[in-house]
C-alpha cells in the first residue's frame, strides 16, 4: 500500500483536520504516551518503514529500496507493539532519566487517493532529542503517510520515513513516528 | 612509543582505563594494529560483476574495493595520486573507472592511472602513468569474506585467523553453501573507543541479563530467563568461551541460535536440518556448537552475532568515536523468505533502531567519556571473571573457558593487544607462537573438569 498514489489535494477543512491530527500525534509521543499512541493512532494493518538509502551516483540505475530490502524499521503492528511494551518494562536504563524529544512537522501536504477513506500525507520532519546533561541529536527527513479515516478520526496505515543523513549521528533511532 | 605492558596486565587481568580515549595510545594502534592486521572490507557477493565497487575505510583510511576485468578483487586507498582528493564518493555501484573531481585524473578498476587531462599539451608527454596508480592494499578472502591488510609482512589471512577459522567453518562450511552478507549497511556513530564494542562482542555475555533486561523481557525466547540475572542457571553447562592466538574469540550459548528472533520458523527449520550435516562434514564437536548463539570478534574490530546474525564493523574515528556499520549474515542456501525473515529479525534487535542495540549505547559512550577525568583515567579496569577456569580442551582449539559468561576471551583479546602494540614486526610475533597461551596457567583445567563430570 506504500505505492498508493495521491489524487486531488484535500479541502481546507480536511487539511486542517489532518494537520491537527499530525500535531496531536506528535504531542502524544512527546509526552511519552506510547500506549495511547498505539491504541488511538496506529492501525492494525500498519507498516512502519524506514529504508536504508545509499549514496549512489546519479547514473546508477538500481531501483530505490523496496519494503523487502534492508530497513532500519520495517514493523507490522505486533512489532510496533513490542517496541512500545519495552518502554513500560521499567528496565530501559537509557530512558531513565527520560529523554526529551520534539517533533517539528512542516510542509504538510495532504491528498485524496482512489479510495475514499484513504489519504496520502507528505510531511517534512525534524526529530530533536535531548538526553542526559548536554546530549542533543537531530534527525531531519521526510515522512510519507497513508491515513485511513474512521468516523471523525484518522488511523496510521503506512508510514515511510526517509532520513537525509547517510550516517546516523546518534546512539540509536529508537523513537516512534 | 608507549610500553603496552603498562596498558595491559595479563597476570592480573587489568587494563589501564586510558586505553579508552588516549590520543597517543590511539596513534600507536593505528600504526601497529590497524596498519598490520587484516581488516574486513566486503563480502564477495557485493562485488559480483566486473566494475562493481564499494567504498569503505580501514581505520580512518578511505578505501575503494573493486572487481577488476580479470575477476580479481582489488583494494586501494581512495585518494588521488596527484593532489590527494578522494576519487570515489559513492557508497557502491558499477564503474569502469574512477575520475577524480579535482583535475580529472582517471583510474581503472584495478587502480591504475589510465588518463591524465592535458597530458600532451601541459605535461608535454612527460609523465609516467605507471608510477601513479592508486596505492594498492593486500586483499585476501576467507569463505567469501574479503579482508585487506596494509602490511606485506603480515601472515596470510588464513594464518591470521588461525584456529578462529576452524570455528568459523562451523557455519561457513558446515552448513549449506556458506554465508553471505546483506546490505547496504546501516551506519551510525557512537562516541566511544573502538575497543569497547570489540571487547563486548568478543566475550561479554555477562552484560546480557542486565543491560538488555527490558528487551529480553518483551522478546521472550530462550534468553528471557537471563533477564535481571535472577534465575538460577547451571552456567557452566550452557556454553563455552574461546580465545585464539591472534586475539579473535567468541562465546557461545548452546541451543540458542535464533533466540533473539521472534519470527523464526524458517530459520529454526534450517538450523535443525543442518545440524546432522555439520556433524557429517566437520564432526560432532562443531555440530554441538552449530545451533548455539555466538558473540564474536575477529581482532581487531569486526564483530558479529551468529544466530542473531548481525555483523558489525567498528570503524575508529579518533580515540573517542567510532562509526558502526551493520550488515546481516545469511546462509546462501536459505530460501528467500527465510533470508528476509533473518534480515528483518536481526535488524529489529541490533540495527540502528534495534531493541537491544538501543540498550548498549550509553554504556559504551560512558566507559569512554569518563576518561576525560584526569584522575579517573589513572585507574584500571578488570576482566578477572573465571580466571583459571579455562585451558586447552581435547575437542576445541585455542583456550577454552568454562562458561559463556566469563572473561576468557576478553583476556585473550587484550593479551594479543598487548603483544602487537609492543611488537616491532610480525616476525617478533611469530617468535612467540609456542608460548602465546602461557598466561592461561591452568593447563589441566579441562582434563580435571571432564574427568569430574564423568
Amino acid at each position: 500500500m506504500h505505492d498508493i498514489q495521491p489524487t486531488d489535494r484535500v479541502s481546507l477543512e480536511e487539511h486542517y483536520a489532518i494537520s491537527q491530527h499530525a500535531y496531536a500525534e506528535a504531542r502524544m509521543l512527546q509526552n511519552h504516551q506510547y500506549k495511547e499512541w498505539l491504541e488511538e493512532i496506529v492501525a492494525d494493518d500498519i507498516h512502519l518503514w524506514m529504508p536504508v538509502t545509499e549514496r549512489r551516483y546519479r547514473k546508477d540505475k538500481r531501483p530505490e529500496p523496496g519494503p523487502d530490502d534492508m530497513a532500519i524499521y520495517s514493523d507490522d503492528y505486533s512489532e510496533v507493539k513490542q517496541r512500545v511494551d519495552r518502554m513500560y518494562t521499567g528496565t530501559v536504563w537509557m530512558e531513565d532519566p527520560a529523554s526529551d524529544i520534539k517533533y517539528l512537522l512542516t510542509n504538510i501536504e495532504a491528498f485524496h487517493t482512489d479510495q475514499a477513506d484513504l489519504f496520502k500525507v507528505y510531511t517534512n520532519v525534524a526529530y530533536i532529542r535531548h538526553r542526559q546533561q548536554d546530549e542533543r541529536t537531530e534527525h531531519v527527513g521526510s515522512r510519507i503517510d497513508l491515513l485511513r479515516k474512521v468516523g471523525d478520526k484518522f488511523q496510521l496505515v503506512r508510514r515511510k520515513i526517509t532520513l537525509d543523513a547517510r550516517v546516523t549521528v546518534d546512539k540509536n533511532l529508537y523513537f516512534f513516528g | 612509543m608507549i610500553d603496552s605492558t603498562e596498558l595491559v596486565d595479563t597476570k592480573n587481568s587489568t587494563q589501564a582505563k586510558k586505553i579508552f580515549g588516549d590520543q597517543d595510545v590511539y596513534e600507536q594502534e593505528l600504526e601497529r594494529i590497524f596498519g598490520r592486521c587484516w581488516l574486513f572490507l566486503a563480502h564477495e557477493c557485493m562485488l559480483e560483476k566486473t566494475g562493481d565497487f564499494i567504498t569503505t575505510t580501514m581505520a580512518e583510511d578511505p578505501v575503494v574495493v573493486t572487481r577488476a576485468k580479470d575477476g580479481s578483487i582489488n583494494a586501494f586507498i581512495n585518494s588521488c595520486s596527484h593532489r590527494g582528493n578522494r576519487v570515489c564518493t559513492a557508497d557502491s555501484g558499477n564503474s569502469k573507472s574512477f575520475v577524480c573531481n579535482y583535475h580529472g585524473w582517471v583510474f581503472g578498476s584495478d587502480g591504475s592511472l589510465v588518463d591524465v587531462p592535458l597530458e600532451e599539451t601541459c605535461y608535454h608527454g612527460d609523465i609516467d602513468k605507471s608510477k601513479f596508480g592508486l596505492p594498492k592494499i593486500r586483499v585476501e578472502s576467507y569463505r567469501g569474506f574479503v579482508f585487506g591488510c596494509f602490511d606485506d609482512d603480515a601472515p596470510s589471512l588464513n594464518d591470521y585467523l588461525g584456529d578462529w577459522g576452524w570455528y568459523l567453518d562451523t557455519f561457513m562450511v558446515g552448513a549449506g553453501e556458506g554465508m553471505e552478507l546483506v546490505g547496504p549497511p546501516m551506519k551510525s556513530t557512537l562516541k566511544c573507543n573502538w575497543k569497547v564494542p570489540a571487547e563486548n562482542f568478543v566475550g561479554d555475555a555477562y552484560h546480557v541479563g542486565w543491560t538488555h533486561a527490558a528487551a529480553l523481557e518483551v522478546l521472550g525466547g530462550e534468553l528471557a530467563m537471563l533477564a535481571g540475572n535472577t534465575a538460577e542457571m547451571p552456567y557452566d553447562q550452557l556454553g563455552l568461551q574461546v580465545t585464539t592466538r591472534h586475539g579473535h574469540g567468541f562465546g557461545v550459548i548452546r541451543q540458542a541460535a535464533a533466540s533473539i528472533h521472534v519470527k523464526r520458523e524458517g530459520f529454526d527449520k534450517f538450523n535443525q536440518e543442518m545440524i546432522p550435516k555439520v556433524a557429517e562434514k566437520l564432526g560432532q564437536p562443531r555440530a554441538d556448537l552449530f545451533d548455539g548463539h555466538w558473540n564474536c570478534t575477529t581482532f581487531p574490530s569486526c564483530s558479529f552475532l551468529y544466530g542473531t546474525n548481525i555483523f558489525k564493523v567498528w570503524h575508529p574515528r579518533g580515540p573517542n568515536e567510532i562509526e558502526v556499520w551493520s550488515y546481516v549474515l545469511v546462509h546462501k542456501s536459505m530460501d528467500d523468505a527465510t533470508k528476509k525473515e533473518v534480515v528483518k529479525q536481526a535488524v529489529r534487535s541490533f540495527g540502528t533502531a534495534g531493541t537491544l542495540e538501543s540498550d548498549d549505547g550509553d554504556n559504551m559512550v560512558n566507559a569512554t567519556s569518563i576518561n576525560k577525568g584526569a584522575q579517573a583515567r589513572k585507574n584500571r579496569m578488570s576482566s578477572t571473571m573465571a580466571q583459571g577456569h579455562e585451558g586447552p580442551h581435547p575437542d576445541y582449539p585455542g583456550i577454552v573457558g568454562s562458561s559463556f559468561v566469563g572473561e576468557t576471551s576478553y583476556r585473550g583479546f587484550y593479551r594479543f593487544y598487548q603483544e602487537i602494540m609492543n611488537a616491532d614486526s610480525w616476525q617478533a610475533i611469530h617468535e612467540k607462537d609456542d608460548e602465546w597461551d602461557d598466561m592461561f596457567e591452568n593447563k589441566d583445567f579441562w582434563k580435571n573438569k571432564l574427568a569430574g563430570d564423568k
